[in-house]
C-alpha cells in the first residue's frame, strides 16, 4: 500500500471549508475533470472528464473532527484505498489535507496529481467563488 | 524546390525485425527497398528506452535531463519548443498519425492536451496546432481508451471493441493474463477484421490527410505505428505468416535454464530480482508476471506475434508510398524510419522493457532514404553511433533550416565518412525511475567503439559502485560483464568519465510524474 497526500491553506474560515467538503455532492465545483457527484445514501457516483464513472462509498463524514474519508469501490478494484480530505484552522485561515491510501498503486501518481489540482480548485472556489468544472470535450466537438 | 518528410516510427521494435538489417523472420520488402536506396544506421541508440522520455527526444532533438521527461508518465512541458513547430513555422503543413505519447495515457480526469484532443474527436487542441502539429489523429495499443482509434471504433464498430486484449487490468495495472496457444503475457488472439487494426487506420488516416494537400505545399508527416509494442494482438486472419512452432529461437535467448541465470547474476542486481519476480521497479511490464517462468515455446509465440506485426507495418507503409507516388511526390520525399526502444523478446530470457541498457533495448532499426531528386545515398551503411536525438537536427537540415540552438543532437551522416567528420564516437542513454513503493533505479550508459557500458548510480538495489561493461566485438549477446575486470579497468574508467562529461546535468528540480504511463 502506498499513502500520497497534498495539502494546501486556504484564506477563508474552517467552517466555511468544512461546509463545502462535507458536501460530497458538491465535489464536482472544485475538482477538476470531475464532471458529475451525486449521492445517493452512502454512495457516490463520480462522472469523469473522460467519459467514465468511479463509484464511492462514503465511509465517515465527521463534523466534529472535520474530516471526510471515503473508498472508491469501482469498476476499477482495489485491494485497498482510503481518500481522506481533513479541514483544519490554523489561525484564522483553514489547512486542508487531501490523501489516498491504495494497493495496487497504479493509480498513485494520477490521484496524486488530480488531488493537487482538486486543492487548488477547492481554494479558488472559497476564495474567489470560481468553480472549476471539468473540461466538457463536447465544447470543442460542437 | 519543395520538400516532404515521411517520418515513420514504430513502437518497441528491435533492430532485427527487418530484413535489412539480418532479420529472418519477418518479410519487409518495402523497408529493405528503402535501406537500399538510402542509409542504414547499424548503431543507432534511443536516449531512454521507455516511450515518453525517447519521444520527446525524438520531436526535440534533446537529451533526456534537456526536455524534462525523466520517465513515463512525466509529461512533455506544455510550452516544450518541437521540431514540428519549427517546420509549421517555416510554413510546413504538418501532421502525426498514431502514437504521440508526449503526454500520459492514464487520464481519467483529463488532464492531458492529446487526451482531450482524442476524446473530443478533434484534430487540434481548440483550434490551434498542438505541439507544432497542426494535424493529429491518435492511436493506442489497443482501441479501448481516449484516442482517436479507440473513438472510432466504439461510433463505427462496436461489435469488434473488445476484440483486442486489455493492455490493463481491472486494478489498471499491465495486465498479466496470457493468450494465444502457448499463454504467454499480453499474446491474444484477436479476432477484429484487418482494416480496423491500428496499423492499418495509421496509414489510412495519414493518406486522407496527404490526399487534402496541394501539390506544392511542403510537408512534415509522421507516421507513427503502436506495434509491435505488446500487447501481442494482431488479427487472427495474419497468424498463417508466420507459424510460431516452425520458428527457432532467437539467438539472443539462452535456452539452458543454468546459463540464463548464470548470465543475469553477471549483471546488476535489478536483472535477477526482476527475473525471480522479487522486484517491480517500474510500469513496462506487468507487475505479476514472473520472468523465470517464460517458457521457450511463448518466446516463439511472442516473436511470431511481434514479426507479424511488423510484416503489417511494412505493408501499410507500402501503400503509403505507393499513393505518395502516384501524386508526382517521391522525388522530392526525405522518408526516415526508426522506432523509440526495443524489446527484449525473448533476449537473456525476458520480455517487454525496462532499466536494461543492453543491444536488445538499445540497438534501434534506423533508416533515411534521402529525396532521390536531391542526394541520394544509394545503399550507405554507417557504423558510427547515432541517436534519435539527431533526427529533429536531421529534419531541420532537410527544410534548409538552421538548427537550432536548444537541440542537442546534429545532422545525421549520410555516410562514414560524413559521421567521422562530424566527430561521431559515442552516444548516450539514461534511466530514471521511481516507482509508487519507493523503488528507485537510476543508469548512465555510453556506448563508444564497440563498448558498452553503463553505471548504476545508487538506487534500491545498487549502491553505486556497480555496473556493466560489455565489449561488442567479443560478446554481442552481452553475456560476458567486463565491469570487475582488472584488465578492463582504465577502459571502464575512461568510459565513466566521458559519460560524465558528456552528459548535460541534471534539472535542478524533476518534473512531477502524473501517471505511470
Amino acid at each position: 500500500m502506498v499513502t500520497v497526500a497534498e495539502e494546501i491553506t486556504i484564506d477563508a474560515p474552517a467552517d466555511e471549508v468544512w461546509a463545502v467538503v462535507a458536501a460530497p455532492e458538491r465535489q464536482a465545483e472544485w475538482f477538476p475533470g470531475m464532471k458529475t457527484s451525486s449521492v445517493d445514501g452512502n454512495v457516490r457516483t463520480i462522472g469523469t472528464a473522460a467519459g467514465g464513472m468511479l463509484l464511492e462509498e462514503i465511509l465517515c463524514i465527521d463534523h466534529e473532527r472535520r474530516r471526510f474519508e471515503y473508498r472508491i469501490t469501482g469498476p476499477m478494484q482495489f485491494e485497498h484505498h482510503l481518500g481522506s480530505i481533513e479541514v483544519e484552522d490554523v489561525g484564522g485561515a483553514t489547512r486542508v489535507v487531501y490523501g489516498q491510501e491504495l494497493e495496487p498503486t497504479a493509480l498513485t501518481y494520477v490521484l496524486g496529481a488530480a488531488i493537487r489540482d482538486a486543492l487548488i480548485g477547492l481554494k479558488a472556489l472559497l476564495e474567489t467563488g470560481t468553480t472549476s468544472r471539468g473540461w466538457d470535450p463536447g465544447e470543442a466537438a460542437s | 524546390m519543395t520538400r516532404r518528410i515521411l517520418f515513420v516510427t514504430t513502437d518497441q521494435q528491435r533492430y532485427d525485425a527487418l530484413g535489412c538489417n539480418g532479420g529472418q523472420v519477418a518479410r519487409t520488402p518495402v523497408l529493405d527497398r528503402l535501406a537500399a536506396e538510402g542509409v542504414r544506421y547499424e548503431r543507432a541508440h534511443p536516449q531512454n528506452v521507455v516511450c515518453m522520455p525517447s519521444r520527446a527526444t525524438i520531436v526535440t532533438g534533446r537529451h533526456v535531463r534537456n526536455h524534462g521527461v525523466w520517465m513515463n508518465g512525466v509529461p512533455l512541458e506544455p510550452d516544450s519548443p518541437t521540431v514540428a513547430q519549427v517546420l509549421l513555422d517555416a510554413g510546413w503543413r504538418t501532421g502525426l498519425f498514431g502514437k504521440a505519447h508526449f503526454e500520459p495515457f492514464l487520464d481519467p480526469f483529463l488532464r492531458q492536451a492529446e487526451n482531450r484532443i482524442g476524446v473530443s474527436g478533434t484534430t487540434d487542441l481548440d483550434g490551434a496546432p498542438h505541439r507544432g502539429f497542426e494535424h493529429l489523429e491518435f492511436a493506442g495499443h489497443g482501441a479501448v481508451g481516449l484516442l482517436h482509434h479507440g473513438r472510432w471504433m466504439r461510433a463505427e464498430h462496436p461489435e469488434h471493441l473488445f476484440d483486442f486484449y486489455p493492455v490493463l487490468d481491472m486494478s489498471l495495472e499491465v495486465n498479466t493474463a496470457g493468450g494465444g496457444d502457448s499463454g504467454a503475457p499480453q499474446v491474444h488472439h484477436n479476432p477484429v477484421p484487418r482494416d480496423l487494426y491500428h496499423t492499418d487506420w495509421v496509414a489510412d488516416r495519414a493518406l486522407a490527410w496527404l490526399d487534402g494537400l496541394d501539390d506544392d505545399e511542403d510537408w512534415f508527416c509522421w507516421l507513427s505505428f503502436p506495434d509491435p509494442h505488446h500487447p501481442w494482438d494482431p488479427p487472427v486472419s495474419e497468424l498463417h505468416r508466420v507459424p510460431w512452432r516452425d520458428l527457432d529461437l532467437p539467438g539472443g535467448y539462452p535456452q539452458d535454464r543454468g546459463e540464463r541465470e548464470a548470465r543475469l547474476d553477471a549483471k546488476g542486481a535489478h536483472w535477477r530480482l526482476w527475473y525471480d519476480g522479487d522486484l517491480v521497479s517500474n510500469y513496462e511490464a506487468p507487475a505479476h508476471w514472473v520472468p523465470a517462468t517464460l517458457t521457450a515455446d511463448q518466446v516463439r509465440e511472442v516473436n511470431a506475434m511481434a514479426h507479424i506485426e511488423n510484416e503489417l507495418i511494412d505493408e501499410a507503409l507500402g501503400r503509403v508510398l505507393d499513393r505518395i507516388g502516384q501524386r508526382g511526390w517521391g522525388d522530392d520525399l526525405d522518408v526516415l524510419y526508426t522506432t523509440d526502444h526495443g524489446e527484449f523478446q525473448g533476449d537473456h530470457g525476458l520480455l517487454f522493457k525496462g532499466p536494461y541498457h543492453v543491444d536488445a533495448l538499445m540497438r534501434l532499426p534506423m533508416l533515411w532514404r534521402p529525396s532521390p531528386a536531391g542526394d541520394p545515398a544509394g545503399g550507405a551503411v554507417v557504423a558510427s553511433p547515432v541517436g534519435l536525438l539527431d533526427l529533429a537536427p536531421t529534419f531541420c537540415a532537410i527544410a534548409g533550416l538552421e538548427v537550432p540552438e536548444w537541440m542537442d543532437g546534429i545532422p545525421l551522416p549520410r555516410d562514414e565518412a560524413e559521421a567521422a567528420a562530424q566527430g561521431r564516437e559515442s552516444v548516450l542513454t539514461e534511466w530514471d525511475s521511481t516507482h509508487p513503493d519507493g523503488t528507485e533505479v537510476h543508469l548512465q550508459s555510453i556506448y563508444r567503439y564497440g563498448l558498452l557500458c553503463t553505471r548504476y548510480e545508487a538506487g534500491t538495489c545498487h549502491d553505486g559502485t556497480e555496473g556493466e561493461l560489455f565489449d561488442l566485438s567479443e560478446d554481442p549477446v552481452q553475456a560476458v560483464n567486463l565491469w570487475n575486470d582488472p584488465d578492463r579497468r582504465a577502459l571502464r574508467d575512461d568510459l565513466v568519465d566521458d559519460l560524465d562529461a558528456s552528459l548535460p546535468p541534471r534539472p535542478v528540480v524533476a518534473r512531477r510524474v502524473e501517471a505511470p504511463v
